[in-house]
């Protein structure tokens, strides 16, 4: 008979070893033929499981699973994930930390084949940062691409951001595998729109820089939740410049393609990849600023380097 | 005097922000008016800590003429009622960011409950 405390003392032998496997599909029915089993494995070995995935693929999964379904975290990575950057703290963290004394086992799928190419360079910096947001915990975190519709080079990127690779069944080491590289590539340098607004503020200027965007983001469309989760956003950004970049900033709004964007732009440097993304400790009053916009934003994109710092953000209209 | 400071009194005016405390007539807590932010939270925070300190069973904070409150607005005040021993504080009419906050990082948090405007 195996007790509780026996397989805890079984899974206290193999917490230690993060696996970041990444799966290459062709079809749904490889995608299926992979997952179903996937997922019933971690069932049966007690471990708790979460699978965020696009909707069509979660159906897929959710019907093969057909009971099993429901003792799984089923999330739409469409939505839990659709800014990249919070996938790390407000999915797979969270799922992890809400089980802290077991192994768990998630499906994350944040590349699709539809993401823009304004979104993909955040997708690849997520999927390298998992690596490091992870290192050390007692997790496996399967990372599906979609083979026929994806580019070569998101595909080539995979490779380095993962350390293992599923491709036609097998199972390889990745020989390319270097996240920071990936992270490197895509800190990419970030030019405002030739009609952006400006607003150049220090500490006495936080309450006008913040009337300020707030007042453009409305003039611009935005309503309702979206334009007070923007004020928050921006009260963040423009605090952690006077705090942290240099005491000064500007802000820079404008739209494109539906969304209104706004970034700040200051002379700080980021030396933490994962700021923003490592969820504080509970009783801790900082650390939640660059995690509030990833939470509240469609998309951040981020550009550091030794003389300067910007945060961009877009949400849709 | 440089360095004495009192922090009832309103944070400077060429600091931008502003933030004013006092206590409530009628029952144990705190009138707040103003902005809480990054150059008023040392005040915001030494008011959080008089309230606890003072806490018997229920507290109030009365957030009515709080325009806004950031993050770590937020933070400090889900901090303060998660480490009361018992009993509870009760926000009243916050600005919207407070419960947006609540919610995103605090889900389910015990010891606080939010009266709307």
């Amino acid at each position: 008979m195996t007790t509780a405390a026996d397989r805890k003392d079984e899974k206290a032998g193999k917490d230690e070893t993060f696996e970041h496997p990444a799966l290459f599909y062709r079809d749904g029915q490889e995608y299926t033929d992979h997952m179903v089993p996937f997922v019933r494995e971690g069932l049966a070995l007690g471990e708790p499981v979460a699978v965020a995935v696009p909707g069509p693929n979660l159906d897929l999964i959710r019907s093969g699973l057909g009971p099993d379904a429901e003792d799984v975290l089923l999330l739409d990575m469409t939505d839990a994930g659709r800014n990249p950057g919070r996938i790390i703290p407000r999915v797979l963290r969270a799922f992890s930390d809400a089980h802290p004394h077991a192994r768990v086992r998630i499906v994350g799928e944040p590349v699709w084949a539809g993401r823009s190419s304004v979104e993909y360079p955040a997708c690849a910096q997520h999927e390298a940062l998992i690596n490091a947001a992870f290192a050390g915990r007692a997790a496996t975190i399967l990372c599906p691409y979609d083979e026929t519709r994806l580019d070569a080079d998101v595909l080539a990127d995979a490779r380095l951001t993962h350390p293992t690779v599923i491709a036609g069944g097998r199972e390889r080491a990745s020989d390319a595998y270097d996240w920071q590289a990936v992270v490197d590539r895509y800190n990419e340098v970030l030019v405002p729109a030739p009609d952006a607004t400006v607003f150049t503020f220090g500490s006495a200027e936080l309450p006008d820089v913040r009337h300020f965007a707030v007042d453009r983001a409305a003039r611009l469309g935005l309503g309702g939740q979206r334009l007070q989760d923007l004020e928050l956003a921006v009260a963040e950004l423009t605090t952690n410049s006077v705090v942290h970049g240099g005491g000064q900033g500007t802000l820079w709004i404008w739209t494109e393609a539906g969304q209104v964007v706004c970034e700040v732009r200051d002379r700080g440097r980021l030396i933490d990849p994962l700021a923003g993304r490592r969820p504080p400790a509970r009783g801790q009053i900082g650390g939640r600023g660059l995690m509030l916009v990833h939470y509240v934003a469609d998309l951040v994109r981020l550009h550091t380097a030794p003389d300067g710092t910007t945060v961009r953000m877009y949400l849709g209209l | 005097m440089e360095g004495a400071r009192d922090v009832r009194k309103p944070a400077p005016a060429h600091d931008g922000a502003v933030l004013e405390v006092s206590p409530l007539s009628d029952r144990a807590g705190i009138r707040v008016s103003g902005e809480i932010g990054v150059t008023t939270r040392p005040s915001w925070e030494d008011a959080l800590a008089e309230l606890a300190r003072r806490h018997a069973d229920v507290s109030y904070v009365e957030l009515s003429r709080v325009g806004f409150v950031d993050v770590a607005g937020v933070s400090a005040l889900a901090v303060t009622a998660m480490n009361l021993p018992g009993g509870r504080v009760v926000v009243e009419c916050p600005p919207p960011q407070l419960s947006r906050v609540l919610a995103l990082f605090w889900p389910a948090l015990s010891g606080i409950e939010v009266a709307p405007r």
